[in-house]
């Protein structure tokens, strides 16, 4: 206490106060820095495979010979299908299945996003390990289509060849489930809601058939047609919804597997070409961020991760010299791996950021500087919350010759017009040039402080308070709008909601000024509360989506060092910086340099809200929006002062 | 004043209005929240009181599922009403009701001004307060506040029993400053045959009770012949509400399991609290000497306060609220939302506290890093249980820097009047 006691008293100390916005950048700056400096051998480590069980790369492949004529064999006949309708696919599909005496059964599932009626089927079947009692299963997934929209012609064929091919097997101790979803984004989430049986009736079938509980996932795309096509590499796609991600070592034994054993190169994050240099590390890994931070789903593996279930695609990249078996062979020996796990993957991480297929940071090393950035808003808050409790007048040197500082006689004279009482009663206080000291007395001490530091106002929080709330439940419509509205229309009602949130500040400004011109202190707490509750999201999101809170916290440091400044070139100045750090102009420029299109990326994150639960717009409509427009209205304030 | 009464209805409707509007705009909230470790304990949850009263309904002991831990007499209350699975509305509406008295009582607390002057002694702040309607609604202050506290909100919709316990509470304090002998004595009971350990209310808000019949009539009642009455009367109801419910389950098994498990943790479920983390870590043979260890810790605070506070029964009264928000086995959110609507009674305070942002803001952070450690923990699987244990002691301390910071500026109010020529000097410990 007696600690706390004599640190309480430095807050008196008038240097404390200017310390904090150089605090504040200085954490920024570190923050960025530490991201920058990941990629380098002293903070990143070579992957490894922490769970013992998991032996990748141990066995013998035998899926060969014979099996390859197989596989040609059910390339033609998926070659043969593309052209039919979703029901008679299903049934063929069901048909090949029957053939090779697995259980099998079908699933429909029927949308409707912004309009859009996203509808096809799940067929899968289940394959009851000889030496399993049906509480664990592992699932092969083969989109019927990919990412790309390309048919997924030899992905589905090796599908059901391995089928056949597991099925002659003795030695698998857990059921392995093969599912050839519709699509690759709502049909693998439809199969597996219904699954954990958390899925809405109306729109998705139940299943009719289940097995244990999840134990791993694997998707093959490779959408080469009825004659082959030799690849150069695999891209192991690893995101999830939410930018969750599948503990890393089953990305590892992918990889081990793959490049280890088969000899075939593993990329990440379509690095196609990787040559370890420093520069591309950092991009692959600034890659990764954007792809986590987006939250969207990036394979038929994304919709997993969520239940717990670790995923991953393996996608067929180039021109090169290795064949549908070689694949067939990593899936197989992937199989045998996760057959011979005694317990769901949890040794190693859930948190890393990747530099390339085999290098890692891990959690302890890079959440810093998010917590960081999230940190420097805190400090922010904190620096305000003190400004707010001293007293508007300017402290002077008492000691100074000088008469009045600049800033007095300013803020007089622009008030001088005013006529409310309270205004009044303000100016007086300004015009006295010399402000008023006080005399203390200790013992025999005698000092003679200006008053303002010795006398501590109090705040008035509940205007501030009520205004920053409102402000961030106002994000409520903007979320809604955007999940609910036609897709046609997301554009049109995008532009607008950029224009109207360019001009609301001024407006709100505007209004304040007519109705009850917001006093400085109230400045300083809206401004508080604001940066107070950026600091809490941002800290809290890092911990569930790093990326997403990084990439937001950069975006918004402006806001921690705005102030309203009572000049009006300045707040203007401050105002057009801000404007264009409008979240939805960040996301129209981000969009067009990541050379995306703006109409389909709405319409996926409204398909995001309805399906697979992505949660980045609730992230941007109710944290970033409200906390930029908050800070725009405040330095708009300053413009009519 | 009719101005403040037209107030009062405006912001209790705006508060059924907010109630109703979450109940109706997201029917699926009440099941979401009342599944929720930090709104509903083993002891407060509403899926465990339908269990109950789903086995009180077909005829068999509650008690026999070992699920159901809440006191015997809830059981007739909401077996008379619809199944709130098909027919929600009569139960939400009796939540929203109960949170309307509980406001209410507030307002009467803060009306009898007992928060500032006392019999014993008058705060050299006391013109320093909000209007009682602003307390109970709570425009008051961030997170200090009642019909409009979120943790107040949530706890309703999540329609945890912890409710009817704080109604009680309030009410027992309500009733006791205005000097109303028997529904003090009778609300006491019910808050202690609800939830136990407000028994230990009983000493400083007889004290309160004291100070408003003095106040009252006018003259000093007996000391000694007024405890033992009071002591008697309470007794006398908590034995008859303990005898109803005997009678109504038709044995004494209830004890067991209600004020056993309570006392005795046998399920740890996580929540807010302190006390399950240890008990899942600690050894079996020192479970029992760490119970009394944590028992007495929570316990002893009732005696220490009232004695060095006698003067601000109801300061202390509400810290010790206070304190069970963090050291009873199983707290929860609606402990801390009562402590947080009575602090604010004390406005006067509020200038001689130092830490109220850090506080504050401790709270805000745990409030929402706490449903997301959680998440990585049960749902994602990517976290474990030290995750979301680290953020109930953030929380814990939060809380606890209200008490003791309230508590340093009670005491330095007291020395304010008892010392004027000290007032404004830096304090030291000696």
């Amino acid at each position: 206490m007696a600690l706390l006691a004599s640190l309480l008293a430095l807050r008196r100390d008038a240097r404390i106060l200017k310390i904090p916005p150089y605090l504040s950048a200085f954490c920024i700056l570190v923050g960025i820095a530490w991201l920058l400096v990941l990629p380098l051998n002293e903070y990143s480590r070579k992957t490894y495979v922490s769970e013992n069980a998991l032996l990748p790369g141990q066995v013998h492949t035998y899926f060969d010979g014979s099996e390859h004529n197989v596989f040609r064999a059910y390339r033609h006949e998926v070659h043969g299908l593309i052209d039919q309708p979703v029901k008679e696919r299903s049934q063929r599909l069901e048909a090949i299945f029957r053939e090779q005496n697995l259980k099998f059964a079908t699933q429909k599932y029927n949308y409707t996003v912004s309009n859009r009626t996203i509808a096809n089927e799940n067929v899968y079947a289940i394959l009851q390990g000889p030496r399993a009692d049906a509480t664990e299963a592992i699932v092969l997934i083969g989109a019927w289509k990919n990412m790309a929209d390309e048919v997924n012609n030899s992905g589905v064929a090796l599908v059901l060849t391995l089928a056949r091919y597991f099925k002659r097997w003795s030695l698998w101790s857990k059921d392995i489930i093969f599912l050839v979803s519709g699509d690759s984004t709502s049909g693998p989430q439809a199969w597996v809601d219904a699954y954990h049986d958390g899925h809405d009736e109306r729109f998705v079938e139940s299943l009719k058939i289940k097995s244990g509980a999840l134990q791993g996932a694997v998707a093959v795309d490779y959408p080469a047609g009825p004659w082959g096509h030799r690849y150069d590499k695999l891209h192991v796609v690893y995101d999830g919804v939410n930018g969750q991600l599948p503990n890393l070592d089953l990305f590892n034994t992918a990889v081990q597997i793959a490049s280890g054993q088969l000899g075939i190169g593993c990329v990440i994050q379509r690095m196609w070409t990787h040559d370890d240099s420093y520069k591309e590390r950092l991009q692959t890994m600034l890659r990764g961020m954007i792809s986590q931070g987006l939250g969207h789903a990036t394979g038929p593996h994304s919709s997993f991760i969520p239940y717990h279930v670790d995923a991953v695609t393996l996608v067929t990249v180039g021109d090169g010299w290795h064949d549908e078996m070689s694949l067939g062979k990593t899936v197989e020996s992937l199989f045998r791996s996760l057959n011979n796990l005694l317990e769901h993957l949890h040794q190693s991480f859930f948190f890393y950021l990747l530099l390339q297929a085999n290098r890692f940071v891990s959690i302890g090393t890079y959440l810093p500087s998010a917590m960081l950035i999230a940190v420097s808003f805190s400090i922010a808050s904190i620096a305000l919350w003190v400004k707010s409790g001293r007293p508007d007048e300017p402290v002077a040197n008492p000691g100074s010759t000088q008469p009045g500082s600049k800033v007095t006689s300013k803020a007089a004279s622009v008030d001088d017009n005013k006529t409310t009482e309270e205004k009044e009663d303000f100016n007086e206080k300004k015009h006295t040039k010399t402000p008023s000291t006080k005399v203390i007395s200790d013992g025999k001490d005698i000092a003679i402080v200006p008053a303002a530091l010795t006398t501590i106002s109090e705040r008035h929080l509940f205007f501030p308070l009520l205004f920053v709330l409102t402000t961030h439940f106002a994000g409520l419509i903007p979320l809604f709008l955007f999940n609910h509205w036609d897709e046609d229309e997301l554009p049109g009602l995008y532009l607008t909601a950029a224009n109207v949130t360019s001009i609301v500040p001024m407006g709100f400004a505007f209004i304040f000024y007519h109705t009850r011109p917001l006093k400085q202190q109230e400045v300083a707490l809206i401004q508080c509360f604001s940066l107070l509750l950026l600091g809490m999201f941002l800290a809290a999101l890092a911990t569930l989506n790093f990326s997403l809170s990084f990439l937001v916290g950069v975006v918004t440091t402006p806001l921690a060092f705005v102030r309203r400044t009572n000049h009006m070139g300045l707040d203007l100045a401050q105002l057009a910086f801000l404007a264009v750090l409008n979240p939805l102009m960040v996301i129209q420029l981000g969009t067009k340099l990541l050379g995306g299109d703006l109409a389909e990326v709405l319409i996926k994150a409204a398909q995001g809200w309805h399906i697979w639960g992505l949660w980045t717009q609730v992230v941007v409509w109710l944290v970033w929006l409200p906390a930029w427009s908050v800070g725009s209205v405040v330095i708009a304030s300053g413009v009519f002062y | 004043m009719p101005v403040d009464m037209q107030q009062k209805a405006l912001l209790f409707g705006a508060a059924v209005a907010l109630r109703l509007g979450l109940f109706t705009l997201f029917p699926a909230l009440p099941a979401l929240l009342a599944g929720r470790v930090e709104v509903s304990t083993p002891v407060t949850s509403f899926k465990r009181l339908q269990e109950g009263v789903f086995l009180y309904t077909h005829n068999v002991s509650p008690y026999d599922g070992g699920v159901y831990h809440q006191a015997p007499l809830l059981l007739p209350l909401f077996s008379l009403l619809p199944n709130p699975s098909y027919a929600p509305l009569a139960t939400n509406l009796l939540y929203t009701v109960v949170d309307l008295l509980s406001a209410n009582a507030l307002a009467q607390i803060s009306e009898s001004g007992f928060a500032t002057v006392t019999r014993l002694f008058t705060s050299s702040r006391k013109d320093l307060r909000w209007s009682s309607v602003a307390i109970a609604a709570g425009h008051a202050r961030p997170s200090t506040s009642f019909l409009f506290n979120p943790f107040t909100v949530a706890t309703c919709i999540a329609r945890s029993t912890s409710a009817l316990t704080n109604l009680f509470i309030l009410t027992a304090i309500a009733k006791a400053s205005q000097g109303a002998s028997i529904t003090f004595i009778l609300a006491m009971a019910f808050a202690s045959y609800l939830a136990m350990h407000p028994i230990l209310l009983f000493p400083p808000l007889l004290v309160l009770l004291y100070d408003a019949r003095t106040a009252k009539t006018r003259s000093s009642p007996d000391v000694w012949s007024f405890i033992i009455t009071y002591s008697l009367g309470i007794t006398a109801a908590i034995g008859a509400l303990l005898s109803a419910s005997a009678f109504l389950t038709g044995s004494w098994d209830f004890l067991a399991a209600t004020y056993g498990v309570r006392l005795l943790l046998p399920d740890l479920t996580p929540n807010v609290g302190l006390w399950w983390y240890f008990f899942i870590e600690m050894f079996d043979s020192f479970r029992e000497f760490f119970l009394g260890v944590f028992w007495l810790h929570a316990a002893s605070y009732m005696p220490g306060l009232t004695i060095r506070l006698h003067k601000q029964p109801l300061f202390v009264a509400c810290t010790l609220t206070g304190i069970f928000a963090v050291f009873t086995p199983y707290p929860s959110i609606a402990d801390a939302a009562l402590y947080l609507s009575l602090v604010p009674l004390f406005r006067h305070l509020f200038p001689l506290m130092r830490y109220t942002f850090l506080a504050s803001a401790s709270v805000l952070y745990t409030s929402f890093l706490g449903p997301a450690f959680y998440h990585l923990w049960v749902y994602a699987g990517s976290g474990n249980a030290n995750f979301f244990y680290a953020i109930t002691l953030v929380w814990s301390l939060g809380l606890s820097i209200i008490v003791g910071d309230s508590m340093y500026a009670a005491l330095r109010d007291e020395l304010d009047v008892e010392r004027p020529e000290l007032r404004g000097k830096e304090v030291s410990r000696i």
